[in-house]
């Protein structure tokens, strides 16, 4: 049980933490939440099973289809649901203009892709029981993504222009930085992510439309919980739920599973507003 | 010719008596069409059960047009897509009412639509025959003209009850279904039911359909003890992946339950095909192969008929094509019989039906019943091994 507990745990907690990382990378070069993180990673497991599945093409093929397909949808998304709203971000319309382009796209799923699950193939076919590659696959993804995400921040110009802009926007202009661009770029990027999550969690969580609501809602916990723009604490945020949430599973089972991880969240969160790794934020006065 | 004042004077007045009387009226309500209003939902994601009575209607209709119509009249089919959404089937619903002036109408094919339109069709008296499982859709005080030809959600339980407890003789059962509405109200219901007949229900839960791994739910059921796992939910991912479990278990332990055990699409989500062995679903007599792979010879009769019509049958379920021709049959026979499109003659002919022998099943209404279709028709299937929309008799069936 404990065994199951984990491989399962760590597998749906690594997915979470990568939707975290979704949601922290569109959020830290615009200030907003947008709420599409969940539906890219959904689309991830979606355009996997369709590029590699329906229509025959190689995994290696079809994994960087997903990701070009994701990148455009995260690129759409700071279009239409991110630029206009950028001027009034203290009125939070970002909200309805993200939560309306997830649905828009929850819909189009469902209705060109279907309504039920639809499989997932075997993208290595390594391992059974608990060391089955549907377990260890999205928690491998998950760390080779942070140390993509770790060099591109640290050694490389762009993602210093990523951080410059996370840091102080206004700043980052006034010394000539392309904000704009970059934050196209940062969305792409998190399409990317997306992507990644989806498909490297497709053969635990199916290809299935309704996902997207669900990583929406599992992926937001652990960012939450790990503070706002904090990637390690959204990774440590998302393997915890993972794992609380599957022991939740086999302890108390059904909708109490879900219950007993959202009392948890409330608690933390009273306990530490600002997440568990977050800072308390300055405010010029 | 002189004309005289005198003589205009008659002749105006003779005109205006002539067109005072009315011409005999053309003998129209006889010859018109026969105006069936169907509520379908041809497009979206509930659109399969439409594809397959579709088939069956427009068959019948063909079929009896061919043979000249009932008494001489056409039928003539008024099609709505509902896209499964309620509020548009309220819409179309009015509108073949009150504009299309249909004379009976078929459908809606899901519950959720039913439930929506069934008042408006019985405020307007409108004869309505549908497929619809949820118990409350059939009332014959409130609604009158609401006939169900299909078996509700209660027959669908005692099939399963009489399976488990009867056939296959096991007396510890776990109970599960999905949390949306239908599984919360299906798995209280089947567990009053097994409990009532004496049954122990070791296990009982509904389980979140987006939950990426069973095992823990499966790891209780057989810790519990359970000899049978009855489903009730309409997703296949769920039921898949705990099938994948079960063999993960090395656990034979059978499952029983709604008809979506039996769905083509487990076939992609089995990681092996002999996980979904030793599932047995709902399914009906009429449609179900014997161990020799042979219908009923009403339905045999049926097959040859549609394959003749170069109707498909590889890619929907032979239920839904014949409860589609029975629909189109009981309405062209009641007009028959009762000698007009007049709303209360269809209704009380349908209600005089005993036994009446349709493709899919024989269908009994009466005043005080309008569930048409007999329990004993309603069987358990051998969930992997559709074939041409039929599927084989479980095992135990004599």
């Amino acid at each position: 049980m404990l065994a199951s507990i984990i491989a399962a745990g760590l597998a749906s907690g690594a997915i979470y933490a990568l939707v975290g990382v979704t949601y922290n990378t569109m959020f830290s070069t615009s200030r907003v939440m947008s709420f599409t993180a969940g539906q890219l990673a959904m689309l991830g497991g979606v355009f996997g099973s369709m590029f590699t599945l329906k229509l025959g093409m190689p995994v290696v093929a079809g994994f960087l289809l997903t990701l070009v397909c994701c990148a455009i949808i995260g690129i759409i998304t700071e279009f239409i649901a991110v630029r206009p709203v950028l001027k009034s971000l203290d009125q939070h319309l970002y909200v309805l203009s993200t939560l309306a382009v997830a649905l828009m796209i929850q819909q189009v799923a469902a209705i060109k892709w279907g309504t039920e699950p639809q499989p997932f193939p075997r993208l290595i076919g390594l391992g059974s029981g608990i060391w089955d590659e549907k377990f260890w696959l999205p928690v491998v993804a998950c760390a080779l993504t942070i140390l993509g995400l770790e060099y591109l921040y640290r050694r490389t110009l762009v993602g210093r222009a990523f951080l410059a802009i996370a840091e102080d926007n206004f700043a980052a202009r006034a010394l000539g930085l392309p904000e704009r661009n970059l934050r196209i770029a940062s969305y792409a990027l998190a399409g990317i992510i997306g992507g990644i999550a989806g498909f490297s969690g497709g053969e635990l969580l199916l290809a299935f439309f309704a996902n997207g609501a669900l990583l929406n809602f599992y992926g937001f916990v652990p960012v939450a919980l790990g503070g706002l723009g904090n990637n390690r604490g959204a990774i440590v945020g998302g393997l915890a739920l993972g794992l609380f949430q599957q022991a939740a599973n086999f302890l108390v089972g059904g909708i109490f599973s879900s219950v007993a991880v959202f009392t948890l969240f409330i608690v933390v969160l009273l306990a530490a507003p600002q997440g568990l790794f977050g800072g308390a934020s300055a405010r010029r006065v | 010719m002189v004309i005289s004042r005198r003589g205009v004077l008659f002749g105006s007045a003779g005109a205006l008596g002539a067109a005072s009387f009315s011409f005999p009226a053309p003998a129209i309500a006889g010859s018109e069409p026969i105006r069936i209003g169907c509520l379908a939902a041809i497009t979206g994601p509930a659109s399969a059960p439409t594809q397959g009575f579709n088939r069956g209607v427009n068959f019948a209709v063909d079929a009896i047009n061919g043979a000249g119509g009932v008494k001489g009249r056409k039928i003539e089919l008024v099609m709505r897509d509902t896209q499964g959404d309620p509020s548009k089937a309220v819409n179309a619903t009015q509108e073949l009412i009150s504009q299309q002036k249909v004379h009976a109408i078929w459908g809606p094919l899901n519950s959720g639509e039913a439930l929506a339109t069934t008042p408006i069709m019985a405020r307007a008296k409108i004869p309505n025959i549908h497929p619809c499982v949820v118990e409350t859709l059939i009332d014959t005080s409130k609604f009158p003209n609401a006939f169900r030809m299909a078996p509700s959600n209660s027959q669908w339980d005692d099939a399963v009850r009489n399976y488990c407890l009867n056939i296959l003789k096991v007396r510890k059962l776990a109970v599960i279904g999905d949390t949306t509405g239908y599984g919360v109200t299906a798995v209280g219901a089947s567990v009053a039911a097994f409990k009532k007949d004496g049954a122990e229900v070791v296990y009982q839960a509904n389980i979140d359909a987006t939950q990426p791994d069973m095992t823990p739910d499966m790891l209780r059921m057989k810790n519990a003890g359970t000899e049978a796992i009855v489903v009730w939910t309409v997703s296949t991912g769920m039921e898949a992946l705990m099938f994948n479990v079960r063999a993960a278990m090395n656990w034979d332990v059978p499952f029983v339950g709604h008809p979506s055990l039996s769905s083509g699409e487990i076939a992609g989500l089995v990681e092996k095909p002999e996980n979904w062995k030793k599932v047995y679903a709902i399914g009906y007599k009429s449609c179900s192969y014997d161990g020799s792979g042979k219908l009923p010879p009403r339905s045999e009769e049926l097959v040859a008929r549609l394959t003749k019509g170069n109707i498909a049958l590889n890619d929907t379920l032979l239920w839904w094509v014949a409860g589609g021709i029975d629909v189109i049959e009981l309405f062209a026979k009641a007009i028959e019989v009762s000698g007009s499109t007049d709303a209360q003659g269809i209704i009380a002919h349908l209600n005089t039906l005993n036994k009446y022998p349709g493709y899919f099943g024989d269908y009994t209404f009466t005043p005080a019943q309008h569930n048409g279709y007999p329990t004993d028709e309603v069987v358990m299937s051998e969930a992997s091994t559709a074939k041409n929309g039929t599927f084989a008799l479980a095992p135990g069936y004599s």
